[in-house]
């Protein structure tokens, strides 16, 4: 039963980084796109957590966490620079 | 369906980095060029090197893309195309 719900989870990930991709090719502005970016990344976030779950390594949990705090310093840094430049 | 998992994310780099090549505005163009770095350090964590996919996550995702940004807030945002006209002329 655990299996089964851990692989539902991967496959719902899966589609979510589809959709994304989709909405990153497709967009017809700039901020579409960036909003995609950032929801890849919060999607691949907990990708990195599901991964450490599965295969009992908790040291990826680490991974997770830097990639939360670098990713809202670079979203940060786009939406600066499309209001009124770095 | 780990090996499903990579095969997509590996499908995403490929994407991503023809979309920062053929992308006409620049920011997007940094900005899809960052998600080969996300993409890449998920890849990492799935081969089991959390090293270098934490390193891959600070330098390659995050801090390139401020600098990128940096560097093009110095210069003009313009198409490619019009640069191309105005060295012809």
């Amino acid at each position: 039963m655990a299996d089964f719900i851990l692989n539902l989870a991967v496959i719902i990930i899966m589609i979510a980084i589809a959709l994304g991709v989709y909405r990153l090719v497709k967009g017809p502005t700039v901020v579409d796109r960036i909003i995609a970016i950032d929801l890849l990344t919060l999607v691949s976030i907990a990708l990195i957590a599901l991964i450490a779950h599965i295969t009992s390594r908790f040291i990826y949990i680490d991974v997770a966490l830097v990639y939360g705090l670098l990713s809202f310093l670079s979203v940060l840094a786009v939406a600066r620079y499309l209001e009124r430049g770095l | 369906m780990m090996t499903l998992l990579t095969l997509m994310l590996c499908i995403g780099i490929l994407i991503s980095a023809l979309l920062a090549t053929y992308l006409e505005r620049r920011v997007a163009a940094v900005v899809s060029a960052g998600l080969v770095g996300l993409f890449a350090s998920v890849t990492y964590v799935i081969l089991s090197a959390p090293d270098v996919a934490m390193t891959e996550a600070a330098i390659g995702s995050g801090i390139t893309t401020v600098i990128f940004l940096y560097a093009l807030s110095k210069t003009r945002e313009q198409p490619v195309r019009q640069i191309e006209d105005e060295a012809d002329d």
